[in-house]
């Protein structure tokens, strides 16, 4: 084994790599080795020397400010990236599209949901009415075909009105004017849609007409003419009552009847304030 | 008020550009430096010091702040010189440690007597001072042993930062000085002989 020091050492030495004991021995080694202090004096002078000459190359002029704004693009690339991706990624696009197409869809079957229960409402009014103008007809008939004399036999409002009274939960008012040609012949009490309703019975001329008083169950869509088998159906309201009018009198004087009630139920309610 | 992620995460990047900046800038003639001495050639030493940029910036999050800026730069410099066109062409030739049969896990392998010239001709010294002759030397040596005499001398960083560069046991840095230091030794005393080294540049992490 050699006693001079290792190249490694040497180096390390020559690099400020050692301490402590190892450095200790060093430089024990070089005060009495003359062939090793050489050996590190020219270590030292490579180091120095190969440092010098490894300054060696010198950036361009411009390659500084081309990568200052390589770095600046990078930046505003990646800025670019960040912002997009929350709000543009493939992911959310697909999302997005999916929220529309379900609103669209939904306003869509929403609407045509809408748009059907409307018609079907409108179909069970209209067979509702329908069912009605023959349960009226049917009564009027019926009432016309028994030839008897009503329940309650007057001319007078205040004797009819009053009959009704504990019969059928609702109170109405009788015109006092009636039309020309038209007096009240009494009233029965009857049903209408399983309901306690009250018949007045008046004559227009020869013409016999059943009013049928009832409350009315929901507003209706007001008032309404109907022709069955040559028969006038008018179906009016006034004063929370439903009121229908069968008579194969022409429909105008009917409709002056139907007035007349109307505005008895009027004055009725004026007395009631 | 609380920031969105996204505008958060942008209003932070803006300093973290100045800070790189602030740390790369100055280590700028360095890498270029370098990246010449390892690629030979300008062009490529610029693209080589582009891209290092480019990819320490893209992973500047990743960098500790506190830690050896410096080192790790210079890593990934020679990160990308190994996968670039000069680079892979020098990984192509034989392993130098394998052909000097150098073993790192038992430590810095002692070279023979005659490895050192302790003569120190005459001749020596003064070629010390011919610049041009030693840069020639560097040229020849190959490409391992030159990068330590690159960072170790000229960029002046201690073996333990040359290791984290280099990605070797600082045993192997010292070992790898000891034969650039010799090698060069041996150019300059015979100037007119081609080393048996400088054909082999392989990079070994």
């Amino acid at each position: 084994m050699s006693d001079h020091l290792s190249p490694v050492t040497l180096n390390a030495l020559a690099d400020g790599e050692l301490a402590g004991d190892s450095l200790a021995q060093a430089n024990e080694h070089l005060g009495g080795c003359s062939s090793c202090t050489t050996s590190a004096l020219h270590q030292s002078l490579l180091k120095s020397a190969t440092a010098r000459a490894g300054q060696r190359y010198t950036v361009p002029a411009d390659f500084q400010e081309r990568l200052m704004h390589l770095a600046a693009a990078e930046s505003s690339r990646a800025e670019r990236v960040e912002r997009r991706s929350p709000v543009r990624s493939s992911g959310s696009r697909w999302g997005m599209l999916g929220w529309v197409t379900a609103a669209v869809l939904l306003f869509f079957f929403g609407s045509a949901w809408i748009v059907q229960r409307n018609l079907h409402k409108v179909e069970v009014a209209s067979v509702e009415h329908a069912a009605l103008v023959r349960e009226v007809f049917d009564q009027h008939v019926a009432t016309l075909a028994a030839s008897l004399a009503p329940q309650v036999v007057s001319t007078d409002r205040h004797t009819v009105k009053p009959w009704c009274q504990g019969k059928i939960p609702f109170s109405f008012n009788l015109p006092e004017n009636l039309p020309r040609d038209t007096t009240l012949d009494g009233a029965n009490l009857t049903y209408l849609r399983n309901q306690a309703v009250a018949q007045l019975l008046y004559s227009i001329g020869k013409h016999r007409v059943s009013v049928f008083v009832s409350e009315r169950p929901s507003p209706g869509p007001g008032d309404s003419l109907a022709d069955h088998s040559g028969f006038h159906v008018m179906d009016f309201s006034a004063g929370g009552l439903e009121m229908v009018a069968v008579s194969d009198v022409d429909p105008a004087r009917l409709a002056e009847l139907a007035d007349a009630i109307r505005r008895a139920q009027a004055e009725n309610q004026q007395q009631r304030k | 008020m609380t920031l969105l992620r996204w505008k958060r995460e942008i209003q932070e990047s803006a300093p973290q550009t100045q800070v790189f900046e602030e740390l790369a800038v100055p280590c700028l003639a360095s890498l270029y430096n370098v990246a010449f001495w390892l690629s030979r050639n300008g062009a490529d030493a610029e693209d080589l010091v582009q891209e290092t940029f480019v990819k320490a910036l893209r992973g500047f999050a990743s960098f500790q702040p506190g830690s050896n800026f410096k080192a790790w730069i210079f890593r990934i410099l020679r990160n990308t010189y190994l996968t670039s066109r000069s680079g892979l062409a020098a990984r192509r030739t034989v392993a130098l440690e394998e052909e000097l049969g150098e073993t790192h896990e038992s430590g810095p392998v002692l070279y023979p007597e005659g490895a050192i010239d302790r003569e120190t001709p005459e001749l020596n010294l003064i070629r010390l001072n011919d610049r041009a002759a030693l840069q020639a030397a560097m040229e020849s040596l190959p490409a391992p042993l030159l990068e330590v005499i690159l960072l170790c001398d000229v960029e002046e960083m201690k073996y333990r930062e040359a290791a984290t560069v280099l990605e070797i046991p600082i045993g192997t840095v010292m070992s790898r000085m000891a034969r650039a230091r010799t090698a060069l030794r041996h150019l300059l005393s015979s100037p007119t002989r081609t080393p048996s080294l400088t054909s082999n540049r392989e990079f070994r992490a």
